[in-house]
């Protein structure tokens, strides 16, 4: 199943659409790190809103995703983690420390949009 | 409470027949006690009703005890249930149904209240009075009397272990169910501002009860779209490290959803404990009490609270 990657301005979104497998996952990194460089983007959302399950291989994954996409110089934020899936992932200890979370894709892209002001300012 | 059931309170309570022979076993209960114990039963019987009688002109010589028996109905019952322990005790079989006896005696006193003290008082009466009239019996074996008090000196013992614990049990019974009590007091999540909720948490923090807070902090932030979280801890009377990761855990999976949670009312003894046992706070935000935390998620959310210039003046 492969994850669609939107171009959205200045950012990348990866909206995942159902269950994914080990290996879309993979998939899934090496495009969007592959991808941001390309386009240039400012950030990188991954929506996780329709993910029951979010396991310590997924969340490992997803951290790892996330650090590559900071050192190609663009933000990541991982949009919709589900009440369900945040208790799960707490109780299992899987916390994605480091990473910056939001609740849903408006509030990424309103985090990313209030990134990009503040880098502005401090370019001044 | 199933009275009909003749040995309910003696499952409740977990007596097993393991358990029941290793207390025997402690106490040395022995089958030659049970033995000496069934000899002396004719004894017994006859010197009962004036053991039970002298007890209670001892019993309420005392003010106390006076208060206590008022009801001359209560007092006839309890009477009654005297005469028929002081002839359980001699009956020779101390099994389930003797037991499970024990126990009912030990609820009723409960149930009335009776002071532990009085109690105890009274076996320790019981057993004077049985020594000397045991000691009566056989002047001229005195080596026998003393082996006989030694057989209802360890039974007594015995009996008093189930009664005090039957107190202990029905107290303990009573608490749990104010804690169910408390921790079905559900703990309400309110939306002050905009996109800013807050909790106050009261009462005693159990796994149970944090995964509850904690699911339903999770569904009201989705719900409201929420950002920041203040959680009021004021009213936890103990924070201890399992408390503490309850916390962290809550914290956690709200940042997981983009919600900042900001923890207020720590107290100082709480602050004090937590450092002592170590517990690492990094991943908390706390700030003194409630009013700051909502100063702060106010600032996090960018509100700024002004106060009108013209109502500054007629206050």
């Amino acid at each position: 199943m492969l994850v669609p990657i939107l171009k959205q301005g200045p950012y990348l979104v990866a909206s995942i659409q159902s269950a994914l497998t080990d290996s879309d996952l993979f998939h899934l990194r090496d495009e969007l790190v592959d991808r941001v460089g390309r386009m240039r983007s400012r950030g990188v959302i991954i929506d996780v809103t329709v993910l029951e399950v979010l396991d310590s291989f997924a969340c490992r994954v997803l951290r790892d995703l996330a650090n590559m996409i900071k050192l190609r110089g663009a933000e990541p934020v991982i949009v919709g983690i589900q009440p369900d899936v945040a208790f799960a992932m707490v109780q299992l200890g899987l916390s994605l420390e480091g990473v910056v979370t939001a609740l849903d894709l408006e509030e990424g892209l309103a985090y990313l949009d209030q990134q990009k002001a503040g880098g502005r300012e401090r370019g001044r | 409470m199933a009275e009909s059931d003749s040995q309910s309170l003696t499952r409740e309570m977990g007596l097993t027949q393991e358990e029941i022979a290793r207390r025997k076993d402690f106490l040395e209960l022995g089958d030659k006690d049970i033995e000496r114990l069934g000899r002396l039963h004719n004894l017994a019987e006859s010197y009962a009703e004036s053991v039970i009688e002298e007890f209670y002109k001892h019993l309420l010589s005392f003010q106390e005890s006076r208060d206590f028996f008022k009801d001359p109905a209560l007092l006839q019952r309890v009477k009654g249930a005297q005469r028929k322990y002081f002839s359980e005790l001699t009956q020779g079989t101390y099994d389930e149904t003797y037991i499970e006896s024990r126990l009912r005696i030990g609820l009723t006193h409960e149930r009335i209240n009776l002071p532990v003290k009085l109690y105890l008082g009274m076996y320790s009466f019981y057993l004077r009075a049985i020594a000397s009239r045991f000691l009566d019996a056989k002047k001229n074996r005195p080596a026998e009397a003393l082996l006989d008090v030694l057989s209802i000196l360890k039974l007594v013992f015995f009996d008093m272990g189930l009664a005090i614990e039957t107190y202990i049990h029905q107290r303990e019974a009573t608490i749990s169910a104010q804690q169910e009590a408390i921790r079905e007091l559900s703990t309400p999540v309110l939306r002050l501002r905009n996109r800013l909720l807050i909790m106050p948490i009261i009462g005693m923090i159990d796994s149970h009860r944090a995964s509850q807070l904690t699911q339903q902090l999770l569904q009201r932030i989705r719900l409201d779209r929420a950002k920041v979280v203040v959680m009021d801890i004021t009213g936890v009377p103990t924070v201890d490290s399992a408390v503490a990761n309850h916390l962290i855990q809550a914290v956690e999976a709200s940042r997981l959803m983009g919600a900042t949670v900001i923890i207020t009312g720590l107290s100082a003894e709480v602050a004090q404990t937590l450092v002592r046992l170590g517990v690492d706070l990094a991943k908390i935000h706390t700030v003194g009490d409630l009013q700051e935390g909502i100063e702060e998620a106010e600032q996090l959310l960018g509100y700024e609270l002004k106060r009108l210039p013209d109502q500054q003046e007629t206050k």
